[in-house]
């Protein structure tokens, strides 16, 4: 269980530049297993905020728990996906999703048997050995994934993972994405700027303002669990859809966007 | 603006057909011009053939050629474990970094030849003085770029490590490293060609033996055809050279070019 | 990895004194090694520095600073326009750069000493041929550089500007010319180290003139000092107008992308 209670983060603006309140007073509660989507407009926090859950930052001022204890850097309990893939290009398919576990120190063999276990699961048997160069970015972001899976955590922290890819291949992601977490239950924080995205994956919503970040509301998605494949035109999925489209547009005529 | 080089033998022929047209028109060219006009210090290029041939055979190339490439081979070595192995320590540890900048900037803008005097101290009017010509060409390039490629790796990747919960340690050594090899290799290509300008330099100011000191002799005389002849065999040199190290570059940094 | 406000300016900190530390220590290192080793060739730094005051206050410093300079700044400016032009027509032309890479291959692999002689054969021992010596070793980097600098110009902003019925003269004026201009910048800066390592390069081997005459006099007198005083000028000189330059760089072109081919 993730808890956010009123963090706020500034970054130094240096040679001449304002500082920029990043984040304002943000509270957010994420229970085991939820999936919580962070819906904003770009420059908003989201991925600051996404940053200080994985410890990669601190805040300012406030304070962020996971089960209780202060966040205080990096943990076995939560694994990032990029939006970007960060994949080492160097490395081979398999090497890349054994690399969380590598770093952890688990033997070669080991942790290749997982690897490859990941692989098969996510559909890309047979790529072991392939280079990220040499796969479409659906792939590679699948990899990202398995490379996430692997070192099996709590907590799965998502940077608007599928912003890179096409609309094609963001569904299929999303259908992959869901399917898996059918099997082992995570506590999700999902970040993305489309709202379709947000109410198709995700159990709540969070809406973020922009400058200075701040969560405006939640809104709770009541549509069945496993999502039906005809989810697209259940009619409480459109009434969200719409209702969040209100809100946003209602934020960016305020800040001027 | 490159159009893709397509399977098939004749597009490639096709690609690289006008730049073989061009050497052949300019090397056509010299032959008829120096024919049609005696320029005294431009022989045909078919004299300067025959002139290296003939010097060849009399043994006169064979013993320089070596010798230089001995040099090389020393300074060029050295340049790269002292180079590499500053460039990473100063890349990992900013201190180091910090500490190194200013005499790295003094050293890359300084004309080498200036420190001869230095040399001539340490090492005497010797070999040893001709490699560190050698070495000190090349060394600050090499370390320059080995610091850059580790200090400007992708932040996002670094990120990706640091979740996944890299010590220091793991990152530079899984990730710095290897990503650093491009501009590492950059750096070593660089080096190479600092090194042959060095060893040829080097031995045109201390004049003992090689290449370089042969390249003075022959300009003193004004034997055209002599300096032509031997300057044949130096531009050999720097080819195979800069074509092996690229060649070397391309192999280890495959994963990092760009898919079309 | 957290960075605060505090931890950059600490940076700055440590980045001067560490900076200044190692100088300091070379100083250090040179003054007792000059003192242990006793060579005529080795000045200590503080004899150094005193020739360095007295030659800054003399006349034959500067009249030789002059006269290498000439050849330098003439050999440079001449290499900066020969190297734009060609550096701009193999960026732009596939043809022409197809023809022409063969050159700037051998060129830019070939040490550039092993043309003075050939170029002192030619062109006797004036200023012609000192100019062309300090031409021929950077040509070549403005032209490679200037090239790199046209290729950065993405496909699709060119053919933007044709569908906007946009001639040659002002797709260069208004796209090819304002992209490459970091290309081209840089380039100019390393074609002018290259110039004053040629400018030094040729008259300590075969020219006693300038500077390099200067050095060899003081070489063959034993007057160390004087030797490392006017070594230490020339590197001043080379370290300023890379600084210059560098700064020119920085200014104009910071948002832009570089590609340098040293």
């Amino acid at each position: 269980m993730i808890e956010i209670v009123e963090a706020s983060k500034t970054y130094a603006g240096g040679s001449g530049r304002p500082a920029i309140l990043a984040l304002d007073g943000v509270n957010l509660t994420v229970r085991a297993s939820e999936f919580v989507c962070l819906l904003g407009t770009s420059g908003c926090g989201k991925t600051t905020l996404l940053k200080i859950v994985a410890g990669l930052e601190s805040p300012d001022s406030g304070d962020v728990r996971i089960d209780g204890r202060t966040v205080a850097g990096p943990g076995p309990d939560r694994a990032m996906v990029f939006q970007h893939f960060a994949l080492l290009p160097w490395a081979d398919v398999l090497s890349n999703v054994a690399f969380g576990l590598e770093l952890r120190g688990m033997p070669r063999p080991e942790r290749e048997q997982i690897a490859r276990h990941l692989l098969r699961t996510i559909g890309l048997e047979g790529f072991e050995h392939h280079h990220p160069r040499q796969l479409s970015g659906g792939m590679q972001q699948r990899v990202g994934l398995a490379r996430a899976l692997a070192v099996d955590p709590e907590i799965l922290l998502m940077d608007e993972p599928f912003g890179s890819v096409d609309e094609q291949t963001r569904r299929l992601l999303q259908d992959d994405l869901l399917r898996l977490l059918e099997r082992a239950r995570k506590s999700v924080l999902f970040v993305t700027h489309s709202m379709d995205e947000a109410v198709r994956l995700g159990d709540r919503v969070a809406l973020m303002t922009p400058r200075p970040g701040r969560i405006l509301e939640t809104v709770d998605v009541d549509l069945p669990r496993p999502r039906p494949p005809d989810v697209d035109r259940n009619p409480r999925l459109i009434e969200l859809k719409e209702y969040l489209w209100a809100r946003l547009r209602a934020m960016h005529a305020a800040t001027g966007d | 603006m490159r159009r893709p080089v397509t399977d098939g033998v004749w597009t490639r022929r096709a690609e690289w057909g006008p730049a073989v047209l061009s050497v052949l028109a300019g090397l056509a060219l010299w032959e008829i011009a120096a024919r049609l006009w005696t320029i005294q210090f431009l022989p045909p290029f078919s004299t300067v053939v025959q002139t290296a041939v003939r010097m060849t055979l009399a043994g006169q190339i064979v013993g320089n050629l070596g010798f230089s490439l001995g040099n090389l081979a020393v300074g060029y070595g050295l340049a790269l474990v002292v180079g590499i192995g500053v460039g990473l320590g100063a890349g990992r540890y900013r201190k180091i970094e910090y500490a190194l900048d200013p005499i790295l900037a003094g050293m890359l803008a300084s004309p080498k030849l200036l420190f001869v005097p230095v040399l001539y101290v340490m090492f005497g009017v010797s070999r040893g003085a001709q490699i560190a010509v050698i070495f000190l060409s090349a060394v600050f390039i090499i370390a320059a770029n080995t610091m850059s490629g580790v200090r400007t790796v992708d932040a996002a990747t670094v990120q990706m490590a640091l979740v996944f919960g890299a010590s220091r340690r793991q990152l530079f050594w899984k990730v710095l490293l290897p990503a650093s090899l491009p501009l590492t290799m950059a750096g070593v290509r660089l080096g190479m060609g600092r090194a042959v300008a060095g060893m040829i330099t080097g031995e045109m100011f201390i004049t003992l033996s090689g290449l370089g000191a042969q390249l003075r002799t022959y300009g003193n005389r004004f034997d055209a055809a002599g300096v032509f002849a031997i300057l044949l065999v130096v531009v050999a040199v720097a080819l195979v050279c800069s074509r092996g190290v690229r060649h070397v570059e391309r192999r280890l940094t495959r994963w990092a070019e760009p898919t079309t | 990895m957290r960075v605060g406000v505090r931890s950059v300016n600490r940076d700055r900190e440590w980045r001067l004194g560490l900076g200044a530390a190692s100088l300091l220590a070379v100083a250090a290192v040179w003054q007792v090694a000059a003192l242990m080793v006793r060579s005529l060739l080795l000045p200590t730094f503080t004899d150094t520095i005193a020739a360095c005051a007295r030659l800054a206050a003399s006349r034959d410093l500067w009249q030789a600073l002059w006269v290498s300079n000439q050849a330098a700044a003439l050999g440079f400016l001449s290499a900066g326009v020969v190297g734009i032009a060609i550096g701009l027509v193999t960026g732009r032309w596939r043809l022409a750069e197809q023809m022409v890479d063969p050159y700037l291959n051998i060129l830019l692999a070939v040490p550039k000493a092993a043309l003075i002689p050939v170029l002192i054969m030619a062109t006797g021992l004036g200023l012609l041929s000192r100019v062309l010596v300090v031409f021929s070793f950077s040509v070549v980097s403005v032209a490679v550089n200037t090239r790199a600098g046209l290729r950065l110009v993405d496909r699709s902003v060119i053919e933007m500007a044709h569908s906007f019925g946009a001639n040659e003269m002002q797709l260069w004026r208004k796209v090819l010319l304002p992209a490459a201009l970091p290309g081209i910048i840089a380039g100019l800066r390393i074609g002018l180290i290259r110039s004053v390592s040629a400018m030094i390069t040729v008259e300590l081997l075969l020219l006693a003139l300038g500077v390099g005459r200067l050095i060899m006099t003081y070489q063959d007198s034993f007057q160390a000092p004087n030797l490392y005083a006017t070594a230490l000028f020339v590197v001043a000189e080379a370290l300023l107008l890379t600084q210059a330059l560098n700064w020119a760089e920085r200014r104009a072109f910071a948002h832009i992308g570089q590609a340098v081919v040293e």
